[in-house]
Order: C-alpha cells, then sequence, then structure tokens
C-alpha cells in the first residue's frame, strides 16, 4: 500500500501541521494519549527529507533536550533531560515535526496503558477497551489518524501488541539497528527501538532514517547496506512461513473462549490468503514447556535488569525531593510515586538475584532463553518467518483488566516476547475484525534478515483489507 | 528460601520502598505464578547443561572509543532540575549526620 508519509509530501505543511495540532486535541479527549502537547510546533525549513516537515508523536521515555520527559511516572513528573536521545535527534535532523509525547504504561513495565501518572489510555476504536502498552498513546493516536507514524519501545511485545489492538502496523527491527542512546531504559538485553504507522511502507520509511551505527550505544552495528523501503516490492514467490501448532490449532485449548475461536478462524483465512501469493506455510512443533515458561522467563530476567537500570531514581539526583533524612527521602520518593506495579517488579528482580535463588530463577532463565533462541534459528534455516496470532482476543475491557500475572496466563498473550529474547525483527500487520474491533498477526525472523521480513509483511497486507484503516472512519 | 510475607517486606526495605498490605498480597501472589513456571523450567530435561544467554547478539568486534573531554553542560542546564539550589549551587541532603 502507497506510503501516508509519501502521499503528505506533497501536502501544504503549514495546513497539516494546524490540523495535526487540532487531532492531538481531539484524540487527546478521546483517548488521553498524550502527556505533552507541543502547541508551539514549528515548520522547519522544507529540505529534500522523506521526513521533512512531517508530524510524528514520540513516546515519553525518550529524553528530548529541555521537553519534558516522564517515562509516565510520577518520579519523573517534572524531569527535564539536558540531552535528547538519538532517536529524537536523528528525527529532528530529518525535518520532522514532533507534536506531542505519548503516554506509556509506567517506565514501559505493562501491557494495558493503565498504569501511567496522567491517567489510562483509551482505544480509538472503542474508549471502553484498552489501546495495549506499553507504548499506548503512540498506538492510539496512529490508529485514530492523527499521524502518520509515532514511535515506541519494544521489550516484551510493547509495540507489537497495541499494533494489533490498535489495528495499525507495529515493527521492531533486529535489536540494535536502532540506537536506545536516551531511551529510558527498562531491559537493557530486551529493548528495542519500535515504530507505529498505518503501513508497511511507513514503518520501512521511518526505520531507514533511524538505523544506524551510534557511538554512543555499542549494541548498535552498521546497517548501511540494509534499505527496508527499497526491498518491500521484492517477489515473496516460494518464501516459506511456519507457525505452531500448539498455539493455533484449537484442538490443543481447554474451553476455548468465543473470541480465541475467532482469532483462529481469522488467523486460518490468513494463511489461505498468504498461500494464494505463493508463500508456503507449514504447521511446525515447538516444545510445550518452553513455550509455557515464555512469561516466567521473560518475568525474570526483565524484573532482575530493571531493578538494576532504575536503581538510580532516588528522588536526590532528579523527581520530586521528599522530605527527612537521606534515607527517608528516598523511600518516601519511591513509596509515593512508584505506582504498585513498579514496586512490585522491583521486589520480584531483587528476590531472583540474590545469590541463593540466581540459579532456580535467573540463570535458569537466561538457559530457556538461549534454547528457545537456539531452536527458532535452526527453524530460520529452513523458514523464513514465524508467523502467529498477536493475542486470543481483539483489545480488552479497561473495566476488569490488570497488569497482575496471573496463572492461566496464555501462552498465545507472550510468544512475541521470544522476538527481544532472540533480537529478532518482529512485525505486527492488521489481519481481521472481530465484532467490529480488530485483530493482527505477527510475522518474525531472522536477526538481520528485516528486509526480507518486511518485503512479507508488504505483500501479506497488500493482500489484505486491513492496511491503512482508521479508527472511526466505517463509524 | 520460601517467598513469604516478611521476606517481601525485608526485600521492600532493602530497595527503600515501602508497601501496602495490599501491595505485599499482590507480590506474593504474582510469584507463585513466577515460581510455579520456574519449577516446571528446572524439570526441563538437560536444562542445567544449557549455555545462558545474556544479550541477543554475539560482538566479536567491539572496542571502547577513546575518552574525549568535552563541555556537555552549562550550569544552567545541570540546576535545571535541581529543586533545591542556591545561585550556582545544588543543595544536596545531609548524609554524615
Amino acid at each position: 500500500m502507497e506510503s501516508v508519509i509519501r502521499i503528505l509530501k506533497n501536502a501544504n505543511k503549514e495546513q497539516l501541521l494546524k490540523k495535526t495540532l487540532e487531532k492531538v486535541h481531539d484524540n487527546q479527549e478521546l483517548c488521553n494519549s498524550f502527556v505533552t502537547i507541543m502547541d508551539n510546533a514549528k515548520l522547519n525549513p522544507e529540505s529534500d527529507s522523506v521526513l521533512s516537515n512531517i508530524p510524528y508523536v514520540l513516546k515519553d521515555n525518550y529524553s528530548t533536550k529541555g521537553i519534558l520527559t516522564t517515562g509516565s511516572s510520577n518520579t519523573l513528573k517534572d524531569y527535564i533531560p539536558p540531552f535528547s536521545s538519538t532517536v529524537y535527534e536523528k528525527l529532528s535532523l530529518a525535518g520532522a515535526i514532533m507534536v506531542a509525547k505519548s503516554v506509556m504504561d509506567e517506565f514501559g513495565m505493562g501491557g494495558t496503558g493503565l498504569t501511567g501518572h496522567t491517567g489510562i489510555v483509551r482505544n480509538p476504536w472503542d474508549t471502553s477497551l484498552i489501546a495495549g502498552g506499553s507504548s499506548a498513546g503512540s498506538a492510539a493516536s496512529v490508529a485514530a489518524g492523527v499521524v502518520p507514524f509515532a514511535i515506541g519501545s519494544d521489550t516484551g511485545d510493547s509495540v507489537r501488541k497495541p499494533a494489533a489492538h490498535c489495528g495499525i502496523v507495529g515493527y521492531k527491527p533486529t535489536y540494535g539497528m536502532i540506537s536506545r542512546w536516551g531511551l529510558l531504559p527498562f531491559a537493557s538485553s530486551l529493548d528495542h527501538v519500535g515504530v507505529f504507522a498505518r503501513t508497511v511502507s511507513d514503518v520501512a520509511i521511518v526505520v531507514d532514517v533511524l538505523k544506524g551505527k551510534d557511538e554512543k550505544d555499542m549494541t548498535t552495528w552498521d546497517s548501511s547496506n540494509i534499505n527496508l523501503e527499497a526491498h518491500l516490492n521484492d517477489s515473496v514467490n516460494g518464501k516459506k512461513l511456519f507457525y505452531f501448532k500448539e498455539l493455533c490449532d484449537i484442538s490443543f485449548y481447554e474451553n476455548p473462549s468465543d473470541d480465541l475461536k475467532k482469532v483462529i478462524e481469522e488467523f486460518n483465512n490468513t494463511i489461505n490468503v498468504i498461500k494464494r501469493i505463493g508463500i508456503d506455510v507449514v504447521e511446525e512443533s515447538f516444545p510445550k514447556e518452553l513455550l509455557d515458561a515464555i512469561p516466567s522467563v521473560y518475568t525474570c530476567i526483565s524484573c532482575a535488569e530493571a531493578t538494576s537500570n532504575m536503581s538510580n531514581l532516588t528522588g536526590i539526583i532528579f523527581g520530586p525531593r521528599e522530605t527527612g533524612n537521606i534515607n527517608e527521602m528516598i523511600i518516601n520518593h519511591r513509596t509515593l510515586n512508584f505506582s504498585s506495579l513498579i514496586k512490585r517488579r522491583f521486589i520480584i528482580g531483587s528476590y531472583v538475584l540474590q545469590r541463593e535463588n540466581q540459579e532456580k530463577y535467573f540463570v535458569n532463565a537466561l538457559r530457556v532463553r538461549n534454547r528457545i533462541v537456539r531452536l527458532m534459528k535452526e527453524k530460520f534455516n529452513n523458514y523464513d518467518g514465524l508467523i502467529l496470532p498477536c493475542s486470543a482476543s481483539h483489545a480488552p475491557k479497561i473495566h476488569g483488566t490488570t497488569d497482575v500475572i496471573r496463572q492461566d496466563l496464555a501462552t498465545l498473550e507472550n510468544h512475541m516476547a521470544i522476538g527481544n529474547f532472540g533480537g529478532f525483527p518482529s512485525i505486527t500487520i492488521p489481519n481481521g475484525m472481530i465484532d467490529g474491533l480488530p485483530i493482527g498477526v505477527n510475522i518474525t525472523g531472522n536477526i538481520y534478515d528485516d528486509e526480507n521480513v518486511l518485503a512479507i509483511a508488504s505483500h501479506i497486507a497488500d493482500s489484505m483489507p486491513y492496511e491503512g484503516q482508521i479508527a472511526g472512519d466505517n463509524k | 528460601m520460601d517467598f513469604t510475607k516478611d521476606l517481601v517486606d525485608k526485600f521492600a526495605k532493602d530497595l527503600l520502598i515501602g508497601l501496602t498490605p495490599e501491595e505485599n498480597k499482590m507480590v506474593l501472589d504474582e510469584f507463585k505464578v513466577i515460581e510455579s513456571g520456574m519449577d516446571k523450567i528446572a524439570n526441563i530435561p538437560n536444562i542445567s547443561e544449557e549455555d545462558v544467554m545474556t544479550h541477543p547478539l554475539e560482538y566479536d568486534n567491539v572496542s571502547l572509543r577513546d575518552d574525549l573531554s568535552v563541555r556537555e553542560l552549562s550550569t544552567e542546564e545541570v540546576l535545571q532540575n535541581a529543586k533545591c539550589k542556591t545561585e550556582e549551587e545544588i543543595i544536596v541532603p545531609k548524609v554524615v549526620m
């Protein structure tokens, strides 16, 4: 599908900016997507850059010099960074205009969009539903047609799950393809920069601008030989995808819900569409015990890394300084300003890192991570990618949704963390509707194979009627 | 080591975090799920022989960049986030009592 960004390239940019800011305020009222709105945003001198004067939304965990950066946490509610993230600098250099910074789950720890310090984010398709998280406001603003693209971050599925719930495209490239300098860290070995848009072409365009080695982030690598947009139309005839029968065969579920049955039905419809465009899709098996271990492995690793990464949030260096002696200041700061979810994650992270617990929890989690990634890479020797539904239903209701880890948490809701375990390129595209609400399908490929993954996603999206949709357009 | 209410409070204290009784219970409930998952992991065949994976990519050509002395921040920028300050200094809490 033609890129929205390229269509806007020839628009009257003054009118575009004015109209976009109006939409930002409308969306704020409808969905509460934003922490900061840049009402004074100005046009840049027009240039040849594809992003010249294209408006966008930035998740509020990217440092922006002189502009409030909160991570949607009370602990940073008045923090103004003295430096900018590489992502923000590259977009500014390309002439793009940041029109707002978006609400997220506090520090990216959550999958609902309900834990930001400025309130919950609502789904523009139905405001009684969550937008998904953690990049909730970024997803909601793209889905509502406010901006052609938005930046998110993805540690477990925080771009790809909200993309599914909001009926848009969400892509996280191979680990280290985009610099994370200036991104507030959650779990460093899992954190990725990600992009939302309504078309595959648009996420390709934005990542082409953002990618590249950065001396400030030693996990970045030279991707100068990669051009995502240029390869979107490469032939996909003869490509091969696989899916896990353990997740996609309804007979593996006890008492499946009606929503799950519909998700699987839409998935099978999508498989048929994919086969018709010349891509082979094969059912494969994956050790059930490894799939079932994904939520626990993710929790152990991410909580352990987060506990370490966020130990500087004391209220002494930045953030609201509380009263008392130095210990009381820190205790009061962390007690009063962290949400319940963050406190719980820190305690679990601290527990699994205790010397006497490390082997059972943290080290075993790292071993399972290795085995899952090793087996995935063996699959990628024979296949171009893994394709799976993104969740067991459309976006759930706000009322009743929590971030509490539940015993019955379905593996289907957590499998996308595989993409973070291995640093694999992974993209969500919309693939259907259930009761008038969007759902998505996810495609994950081998590291460094981003061009191939995006070309496959682009051809599949082109074969279905959901790419480019805007929430509310059919009402 | 069993994960108990008292242990949750001990870890909270070590982390300089205060918990309500409800938050303490939520930690315990969540941990039961993780514990159950990790027990299953411990029983995965030959898992103890598996290498650990701390990072998604292998970097075999990483070198430290040279240190460069540059002046990044002005005094004004340094003071920007400090709530307690004099004209050119941040007032820090008393550490030695």
